[in-house]
């Protein structure tokens, strides 16, 4: 599973996410905060949704989460996932404001639940998938 | 001119089929066609186009004008998804009201198949495109998955409730000859259909296809006698809630009350109702965000009712896009043009016995987990 980086569907980078793509490549989950209001946000945009500042920086997130809700995906979109299925998709929560969608790996889709705890995957395994990935948090 | 004279005034469906090699645009005039023979007019008297499309693009409300050879005084192009169209008839009928033009022509189609479906959905916005598709998302049915499972965690929710949705529609299907999925549908053959995106399965779905619908909007008095369909009330939402990927409502909630104050009408007074049925789950949401049963409890309602166009609540009385097919944003008109079509008395087979009015809803633009619009209209028979 890891090394070889595969056909996924890449992000398109540009000056909105270049550094939330960067923090990935290093195995971390970045994601935006607020210099005027405070609030932080995801996914990457050129201002704050909430107060339109562009006052932004990037904080890093401990790269832990728990599954809100999920699907466990037979007919992916992209052909380079064929062999992945089932793709468990689920929208996670990263911090208390903040819940996006992201793959979790190495787990079955009868295990997973409402509130299982998931963690980023290894800068080692990050490679192979173009946006932050997760595993199950066995502690 | 006065809003209250104003409404629906023709109507008209191409052919819908799996899978085409004719043109986007054959489909869009053969609706077209269809709608102005219904509404009685000449093609000149048309001096308003509205188009929503997703394979439109490059081309827009104002190059089509130029394909059909109309000079229109107002143009229009749906950029709300599936919730574009019933958008574009509240529009057409307040640039009616402010006098920017007196007949307008609503189209909404799409010539795609499933193949063209999933390249579409890995590209259809910049949010999607970038943190979607490389998680292989699987398109709209991965992230409908994740919002029916949070309904079912939060309230309860069952697929056997569910599955009285796309059951029900089938029985109307069949009395349908352009409804693409004929075949009768069980609730067994339903629960244990194929898995596509858990909790989704087969009949959770609909099948990508080709097809285009149309309505004409002008004066009341300009329809054919005993044809016209006024439009009572009005109301879209875009972008709600903010922020959050899944949620478990998308507007109606904000106007429901707005608009059946500006009807005149509650929920219990509608005869049919054309809900946006991309999924089961989102029909669901819509009965209960537009008042038919209270938040949460939308379960126990599906199980005490029945849903074909003879049951105890017609919904999507055609069959809807589940058992029609979804011809990409035709499928945010072929509600409203089932709607007309029973209004009129024009349904064969399947008309509804006794019909004053009905509500028509609107749902989509696939962001970033959801649909990001919504939009609802209620019409009555003009008598």
């Amino acid at each position: 599973m890891t090394g070889e980086s595969a056909e996924y569907p890449r992000p398109q980078e540009d000056s909105d996410n270049r550094d939330f793509l960067e923090a990935w490549r290093d195995g971390c989950l970045a994601v935006q905060v607020c210099g005027a209001c405070g609030r932080s946000f995801f996914y990457p945009r050129p201002l704050c949704p909430h107060c339109w500042s562009d006052r932004l920086s990037w904080q890093t997130l401990p790269g832990k989460g728990e599954v809100v809700s999920f699907s466990a995906i037979y007919r992916p979109n992209h052909p380079s996932f064929f062999s992945d299925i089932p793709i468990v998709l689920a929208e996670i929560r990263v911090a208390e404001e903040i819940s996006l969608l992201a793959r979790i790996i190495d787990i079955v889709p009868e295990a997973v639940r409402i509130g299982t705890r998931v963690r980023l995957l290894a800068k080692s395994e990050a490679n192979r998938y173009p946006l932050p990935t997760f595993r199950p948090d066995e502690r | 001119m006065d809003a209250t004279q104003i409404g629906i005034i023709g109507y008209g469906q191409s052919v819908y089929v799996k899978r085409t090699e004719r043109s986007l645009f054959s489909f869009l005039a053969e609706a077209s066609r269809h709608a102005l023979a219904s509404a009685g007019l000449r093609k000149d008297e048309i001096d308003g186009l509205a188009v929503s499309s997703f394979e439109l693009p490059p081309d827009n409300a104002v190059t089509l004008a130029e394909q059909f050879g109309l000079s229109v005084s107002w143009a229009y192009l749906g950029t709300a998804g599936g919730a574009g169209p019933v958008a574009s008839v509240i529009n057409a009928a307040r640039a009616i009201t402010a006098g920017h033009a007196e007949i307008v022509l609503c189209l909404a189609g799409d010539n795609y198949d499933v193949a063209g479906h999933y390249r579409l959905m890995d590209n259809f916005n910049r949010a999607l495109k970038n943190y979607g598709s490389p998680h292989g998302f699987g398109g709209a049915n991965g992230l409908f998955g994740i919002i029916q499972r949070k309904h079912m965690e939060t309230y309860g929710t069952e697929r056997t409730q569910l599955g009285r949705i796309s059951v029900g529609q089938r029985a109307s299907a069949m009395l349908n000859d352009n409804a693409l999925l004929r075949a009768p549908l069980t609730l067994e053959e339903y629960l244990n259909a194929r898995v596509i995106a858990d909790p989704l399965r087969l009949y959770d779905c609909v099948l990508p296809c080709a097809g285009a619908e149309a309505v004409v909007v002008g004066p009341l008095d300009r329809a054919p006698a005993g044809k016209a369909v006024r439009i009572l009330a009005g109301y879209e939402r875009h972008n709600h809630p903010p922020g959050e990927p899944a949620p478990l409502r998308g507007g109606w909630e904000l106007f429901r009350d707005f608009l059946y104050r500006d009807a005149g009408f509650g929920p219990e007074d509608m005869d049919f109702v054309q809900a946006y049925d991309d999924y089961p789950i989102m029909v669901a949401i819509q009965l209960e965000d537009l008042g038919f049963c209270p938040k949460g409890e939308v379960g126990p309602f599906l199980a005490r009712h029945s849903f074909a166009w003879n049951g105890s609540l017609p919904l999507n009385t055609g069959g809807g896009q589940l058992s029609c097919g979804q011809a990409g944003a035709g499928g945010g008109m072929i509600g409203l043009v089932e709607g007309v079509r029973q209004l009129r008395g024009e349904a064969g087979v399947r008309q509804l016995a006794k019909v004053r009015r009905g509500l028509v809803s609107g749902y989509g633009m696939v962001g970033y987990g959801h649909g990001l619009s919504t939009s609802t209209i209620i019409l009555e028979k003009v008598s």
